[in-house]
């Protein structure tokens, strides 16, 4: 083949697939139109069956019908959308009701899919539609390699209590990113009886590599059954860990985390330093003003930064302190103790956050 | 005359050869945007923003927003970006020594009040002159610094940022209010992200309306049309693309994520780049290759921000020498991660496709043009042939500029009147017929600016958000 009869040939194919491309934008145009036009009725069909439903002025068998005349991801995508305005008792009404709906069925099948997309479809539907008999659905799907499908999947816990789905997300919860851990951790505050027996014994642990992660989901939940194990970890040689219980013991007012956190407060690391501080604010106990105050003169930032915002929560015996402070020797201590007092109260709550 | 003929025809032979290798990259980045598109489409479809906006995982951003005269929409774009939907972010402002009323505009508008710097300067930047907080936006903290440029005031807001991430924002760029969500995605998914890229899409003739887009059109302008064409390609198929090559050299400087750390590790921007955001993304890789972290730069085509591009071919060509002319300075500042196997896809794929097939091409195009005008003079090359050849071209170049409208219809459909779809088309057909030429062009002569080591932005002047045209 000459060069021109390559370059003819390119152009010839060129051209047909221009012409394609031109006739798939317009047909892909007319047919979503189409489609949009027959199915925004039905959607707005499902709206009111729901709405009628909730103000309990129809029965169930109303949205029922008008969720299975839709397409299964419209369906699941309106019981996303309304999971979340109908009441716990009622929706539970509708999840069991689902159980016998062929497109749900459907639905339910693909969990064990091998195309995660068709996974991530079931996760979704689960996570609002979900009744007993689908543990073993969800555990696998807790379980699941995709990100999206784990992190769909375990939004179910939010709606149904489950002894095999918690262990299942709390195993899983160490190897996770932080991100994806902190999302968890919303999804498992409702299994609440579960989770703190289970972190109980993970926490006595000491060795385990995953024991960081699991105080610092300890920290979110804040509850003081957790506070021994907790305060027993202030030692901790692990930096990560140390720095968790500090954060976590400011929930906990108590004698003995007054005592760890004035421990903590010396630490040679500043983040350990820091977040003692902060916590320290939390508990406000007047016994521990002075060293707050010692705190704000750090010679790290962050730490003077968290001591005088701690400072703020002590009431008028902190400020006074921090005022004490504005006009002292120290310059940086002074800088951090005029811009504190000179925070309005919504800018504090959130640099305290 | 037989060896002048020789040397005719070597060189056609080496610039189709070039042709043929460029395009069939071309071809192949346009074959991975396709499953790339569809899993992001997929991906996007099923977010839950409900949920997640109730959850408080989601990673605390810092907005910076440089600002050099910017006092005609600075008060509604900050406003805009302090209404996003997204849970826990701060914005932090750099007025960077402008000789307009800008900081005026914000103290008024925003209530501010002096407070003492007291942060660590972690990356040198010009002189701060003063540190504002806002009495009724908390979330907003304003620096009034001398002027250094935009990389210097985005190291000054780094500075100043308390979050782990970090997002450049233009202060006349316009974000979407659900953008945030979309663009934390990958941290939601566990993936190890050291910077994430959304698309930039052109505002002109939009409908903009207290700072946010309501109705995206298509614009009536010529050349602001043809550049509607040029980013829905730049970012639908060729960022996608590159996602699956994993060496994405570009992540926007107008609407970026960065993760803070890595960006202070390497001294932030740099204040000498005339690109800023293609230099941090090279010295990025280089950093995080270099020290084997594992890592991804992804770009998600759902999280949008609109800009105004110039409709104008004067300030149009400063833009487009100015970008080439900061390629040039970057791809001989980093030449060393050319073909080096240390760098990975970086070094192998996206550097050398920069380097041959962006940087060099204007260089390459305009060679081939005298060559082929000195071939036909000379009777050397036959004229159906060279005419084919350029059909070809142009071609190839109109079904690249097609294909990103087909992505953009199968999946997000922005322009949602017919009539736009069709000037879309339009528009994608015209692109070769003198734009391009005009771009080769102007990027030519950002190699006599680098050879005459001219470093200068060029005003970029903009006739700001109006009402569009029936």
């Amino acid at each position: 083949m000459t060069s021109r009869q390559f370059l003819l040939v390119v152009a010839l194919v060129q051209g047909v697939l221009l012409a394609a491309l031109v006739v798939l934008i317009i047909l892909n145009r007319w047919f979503r139109l189409r489609r949009s036009a027959r199915l925004k009725p039905r959607r707005a069909a499902v709206d009111d069956a729901m709405r009628r439903w909730a103000a309990e002025a129809t029965p169930l068998s109303g949205v029922l019908i008008a969720l299975a005349r839709l397409p299964a991801p419209l369906a699941i995508d309106a019981l996303v959308g309304w999971s979340a305005r109908v009441p716990g008792e009622r929706w539970r009404e509708l999840a069991a009701a689902l159980e016998h709906q062929w497109w749900a069925r459907l639905v339910r099948a693909n969990s064990s899919s091998a195309r995660w997309w068709k996974r991530l479809e079931c996760a979704r539907f689960l996570s609002v539609g979900a009744s007993p008999s689908d543990v073993a659905r969800l555990v696998r799907l807790i379980n699941d390699p995709h990100a999206a499908v784990h992190v769909a999947a375990v939004a179910s816990l939010e709606r149904m209590e489950s002894t095999p789905m918690t262990l299942a997300a709390l195993e899983r919860l160490p190897q996770l990113a932080p991100t994806v851990q902190a999302y968890y951790a919303g999804m498992l505050r409702r299994s609440r009886p579960v989770v703190i027996q289970h972190l109980l014994k993970r926490l006595r642990r000491t060795d385990d590599p995953g024991l960081a992660r699991f105080a610092e989901f300890a920290v979110r939940l804040a509850e003081p059954a957790l506070r021994e194990r907790m305060t027993a970890l202030a030692d901790h040689q692990d930096l990560e860990v140390r720095i968790q219980v500090a954060r976590a013991l400011g929930s906990f007012p108590h004698r003995e985390s007054v005592t760890a956190l004035t421990r903590m407060g010396a630490d040679a690391a500043w983040e350990v330093r820091a977040q003692a501080a902060r916590a320290l604010g939390m508990i406000a106990d007047a016994t521990t003003l002075s060293l707050v105050c010692g705190l704000v003169r750090d010679p790290v930032w962050w730490v003077r930064l968290r001591a005088a915002l701690a400072l703020m929560r002590f009431g008028a015996a902190g400020r006074n302190a921090l005022l004490e402070i504005e006009i002292g020797a120290d310059a940086e201590a002074r800088n951090v103790a005029q811009m504190i007092l000179g925070l309005p109260a919504q800018a504090l709550a959130e640099f305290a956050a | 005359m037989n060896v002048f003929g020789g040397v005719i025809h070597g060189t056609d032979l080496a610039i189709l050869i070039y042709f043929l290798f460029l395009n069939s990259f071309y071809a192949l980045l346009l074959l991975l945007s396709i499953p790339e598109i569809w899993e992001q489409t997929r991906l996007a479809e099923d977010d839950d923003f409900q949920r997640l906006m109730q959850s408080d995982a989601l990673p605390p951003i810092t907005l910076l927003v440089p600002a050099y005269n910017e006092s005609a929409t600075i008060e509604s774009s900050v406003t805009a970006m302090l209404t996003l939907e997204y849970r826990s972010y701060e914005v932090v402002v750099v007025n960077d020594g402008s000789k307009d009323a800008t900081i005026d505009r914000l103290r008024h508008a925003f209530d501010l009040y002096e407070v003492p710097r007291i942060y660590p300067e972690t990356i040198p930047t010009k002189p701060l002159r003063a540190v504002y907080r806002s009495r009724t936006r908390s979330r907003l903290l304003v620096l009034d610094k001398e002027n250094g440029g935009k990389a210097d005031s985005l190291n000054a807001a780094i500075n100043a940022s308390r979050f782990p991430l970090v997002m450049a924002v233009d202060a006349d760029t316009l974000i979407e209010p659900d953008a945030l969500l979309r663009l934390t995605r990958p941290f939601l998914l566990g993936r190890k992200i050291a910077a994430v890229g959304g698309t930039v899409r052109v505002a002109n003739n939009c409908t903009v309306k207290d700072g946010r887009v309501t109705d995206a059109r298509v614009p009536r302008n010529l050349l602001a049309g043809i550049q509607v064409v040029e980013y829905l390609r730049a970012f639908l198929f060729g960022r996608l693309g590159w996602n699956r090559l994993g060496g994405n050299l570009i992540i926007s400087g107008a609407f970026g994520l960065f993760r803070k750390d890595y960006v202070a590790a390497i001294g932030g921007y740099q204040t000498t780049s005339i690109v800023e955001d293609l230099d941090l993304v090279v010295r990025l890789h280089r950093y995080l290759r270099g020290l084997r972290i594992r890592y991804e730069m992804p770009f998600i085509p759902d999280p949008v921000a609109w800009t105004e591009v110039p409709e104008s071919a004067k300030i149009l060509a400063r833009q487009r020498e100015r970008w080439h002319r900061g390629l040039i300075a970057a791809t001989w500042q980093y030449k060393g991660m050319l073909f080096n196997p240390r760098y990975g896809p970086v070094g192998f794929l996206a550097m050398p496709f920069y380097v041959f097939g962006e940087m060099l091409a204007p260089l390459i195009e305009l060679f081939g043009w005298v060559v082929t005008v000195g071939g036909l003079t000379t009777g050397y090359v036959d004229t159906s042939f060279a005419l084919l050849f350029v059909l070809v071209a142009w071609g190839y170049g109109m079904l690249l500029s097609i294909w990103a409208v087909v992505l953009e219809e199968v999946s997000f459909r922005r322009y949602r009147r017919f009539g736009d779809l069709l000037l879309l088309l339009l528009y994608a057909s015209l692109e070769n017929f003198g734009y391009r030429q005009c771009t080769v062009w102007w990027r030519l002569k950002a190699f006599v600016s680098v050879w005459k080591h001219k470093h200068v932005w060029g005003e970029m002047t903009r006739k700001g958000f109006a009402t569009p045209s029936k």
